[in-house]
């Protein structure tokens, strides 16, 4: 599909890109090492994997398998079990594997040979980076079972998903607070890295296996025949909102977001999951970061994960459903940015409680303008990039590098900054300007587009 | 009389593949107009164009007297639509769907004309469910309740009666000719013979993109034809050999 759309060379571009950026990055490795400890550096890849595995399993799997089916918007391979001699959950495993084999060569084989070609300039050896494959490799597999199981759990039942979460949460802080030798052991991945055995190997597949077997038993179709009924809670939405941008299109947003379930499944597995991935990976680096600098790095490349949200808007829609209307791609782009700016209290909420249970409260407003403001500004390049085709384009590798270079750079002053002082934070504000150009140069650049990924 | 639609030289290509090929036609207001065709042969890529959904690859068209290569929004703002793979939105119920359309079209007395549709359709049990749980015939009378909900000028309809039972088909047979005899106009695609012959007063034949036929369907008639047979005879019988 993707290289139907992007022609054979954009998309075969994608990974040698991810080479090119790994390859680069190598020679950052031995300044880095400089600063901090070759073990924590280590630590914090494993789980940059972990966060890509269960990224691309809260999006690549969930968005359109397993959400998708559970909650009613099917495909025909996916329902293909109702017409032929095969059963939904040899189907569903087929995707697992499908779909694993395909990110492992878009994203981590590329990120291991960009390793491997800059040894020269990172001094790593190479039975290092042979080692490094196979436990960042589970990393990425560990992130997509654990996500996978998480959202079989909630498919089933949310309150299912609560009782088993409350549960490992529980007992993870339990070994966690208590020191409890073989801490590393929560991570069966990077304890492989760490020890590099017989025993622990067996253990990090074990671990990697059970989550996946369990979620694909654990899989069935829901077609319990029952019609959902609902009062007209769309007018009153509508009403509601009526001062908004787009207002109907908006509570139709929202409707369909609390409706099918999506909402909380991706708040859950494509925001907070990862972002508690990420706050894990920079509070390891609180030896050579002051807290309340986490806190801001924090918030800032929170605010990049926010603008993911755009992307739920937009993949969870069917443009089909408006090319009838007298509707064009602008009047649907400023209806998915107004309703991805009320999404934006999510954000909000995040970095503020974090702000407050870290014992930062001072800090909370400006994190939280930090956030917000690099959330627009990301979200606004996505936009301009990617029109309503964020989730599909992304993997065009000129737009991938265009979006690393816009965002990146501008991610970077801004941590930066905040790291001087946080009241530079406040500066982020000035990222409203850029944001509403891109946008409104986005409803021009993609007006004449035909709504062709339907 | 006015033509509501006026296409001339539209062609449409997927590649090297000519979905529509140089076709002219031109539709009169108070006409309902069928564009006939085996699968596969353009129909539904021309209503596509005809309503700004898909920019032709050379040609023009004007629908109403708006150009909709220029403005498609605005053509679709005048007219109706019923496509034929499309489905309303999942997670709206069906009276909540039609409460969107009234909004996104501004239309003035939404709850009672959306009323009166899912009576005359007889889906009022129907009104609170998911759109996403209705059968495909349900969503279909809401599909054809959406098209007219603003008592548009002209309607755009590809398979009109596609999932229709009887019973429907012969109420919305009515309501079309009704509609047309109140000064409405209808362009209707159907590759469904009968129909056309029915309720058609005017018909173009497309095969492979061109058009190989247009004229009243009382002209074929009155040669003691029946249109499937002129039909059969246009497109070649060796394309159902």
């Amino acid at each position: 599909m993707h290289s139907t759309i992007f022609g054979s060379l954009g998309f075969a571009l994608f990974p040698v890109l991810v080479a090119a950026i790994t390859f680069m990055g190598s020679a950052m490795i031995p300044y880095l090492e400089a600063v901090i400890p070759g073990g924590t550096l280590s630590l914090v890849v494993h789980l940059q994997f972990l966060l890509l595995g269960v990224m691309v399993g809260g999006f690549g799997l969930l968005g359109q398998e397993v959400m998708n089916r559970r909650f009613g918007q099917a495909s025909l391979l996916a329902y293909s079990s109702r017409s032929l001699p095969i059963s939904d959950r040899r189907i569903f495993a087929t995707f697992v594997a499908k779909d694993t084999v395909y990110y492992f060569l878009l994203w981590v084989l590329p990120f291991i040979a960009g390793v491997a070609f800059g040894i020269p300039l990172s001094g790593l050896s190479i039975s290092f980076v042979g080692l490094i494959t196979v436990t960042l490799t589970l990393s990425f597999l560990f992130g997509l079972a654990l996500v996978f199981l998480l959202s079989m759990l909630y498919a089933k039942s949310p309150a299912l998903l609560a009782l088993v979460l409350s549960g490992v949460i529980l007992i993870a802080a339990g070994i966690v607070w208590l020191q409890i030798a073989g801490t590393v052991y929560l991570f069966p991945p990077y304890a492989l890295y760490r020890d590099f055995s017989a025993p622990v190997f067996c253990y990090a597949i074990l671990a990697i296996a059970l989550p996946f077997s369990v979620s694909i038993s654990g899989m069935t179709l829901s077609f319990s025949g029952r019609e959902k009924r609902y009062t007209n809670q769309y007018g009153e939405i509508a009403g509601r909102l009526g001062g908004l941008p787009a207002a109907p299109l908006v509570a139709k947003d929202i409707l369909d977001l609390w409706r099918s379930g999506a909402f909380v499944g991706q708040v859950l597995f494509s925001f907070l999951f990862p972002l508690a991935v990420i706050w894990v990976s920079l509070s390891v680096l609180s030896a050579v970061l002051p807290d309340v600098q986490i806190l801001f790095s924090f918030a800032a490349v929170a605010g990049v994960i926010a603008a993911t949200m755009y992307t739920w808007l937009t993949e969870f829609d069917s443009v089909g459903t408006y090319t009838f209307l007298p509707l064009g791609t602008p009047d649907l782009i400023q209806s998915k940015f107004t309703s991805f700016s009320v999404l934006q209290t999510i954000l909000v909420l995040t970095i503020a409680v974090t702000a407050i249970l870290s014992g930062h409260a001072r800090e909370a407003f400006p994190a939280v303008v930090l956030a917000v403001s690099v959330s627009f500004y990301a979200c606004s390049v996505m936009i301009y990039l990617t029109g309503l085709w964020p989730a599909v384009m992304v993997y065009n590798a000129r737009v991938l590098l265009s979006s690393l270079l816009m965002i990146g750079p501008v991610l970077l002053v801004f941590i930066w900054l905040s790291l001087l002082d946080f009241r530079f934070a406040f500066s982020a504000v000035f990222l409203a300007l850029p944001a509403y150009l891109l946008v409104r140069i986005s409803l021009r650049r993609w007006a004449s587009w035909e709504k062709v990924f339907f | 009389m006015n033509a509501v639609i006026e296409a001339d030289g539209l062609t449409r290509y997927y590649g090297d593949l000519a979905a529509v090929d140089n076709v002219s036609l031109s539709v009169e207001a108070g006409s309902l107009f069928g564009l006939l065709g085996p699968n596969g042969s353009g129909k539904t890529t021309m209503i596509r164009m005809l309503t700004g959904q898909v920019r032709p690859s050379s040609g023009t068209a004007t629908v109403l007297g708006v150009d909709v290569v220029q403005d498609p929004v605005l053509a679709r703002v005048k007219v109706g639509i019923i496509p034929e793979q499309e489905t309303p939105p999942s997670f709206l119920t069906a009276s909540e769907y039609l409460d969107f359309v009234a909004r996104i079209r501004k239309i003035d007395d939404a709850d009672e004309k959306a009323r009166w549709w899912f009576e005359f359709l007889d889906f009022a049990d129907k009104k609170d469910v998911l759109c996403k749980d209705l059968s495909r015939g349900t969503r279909q009378k809401l599909m054809f309740a959406q098209a007219f909900l603003h008592r548009p000028v002209l309607a755009l309809i590809d398979e009109p009666l596609i999932n229709f039972d009887p019973v429907m088909q012969k109420t919305v047979k009515e309501y079309l000719r009704e509609y047309v005899s109140d000064g409405g106009t209808i362009f209707l695609s159907t590759h469904i013979l009968e129909v056309a012959e029915e309720i058609c007063s005017d018909v173009a034949i497309l095969h492979r993109g061109q058009i190989v036929h247009s004229g009243s369907v009382a002209e074929i008639l009155a040669r003691k034809e029946k249109l499937s047979e002129f039909f059969l005879n246009a497109v070649g019988k060796d394309t159902y050999a």
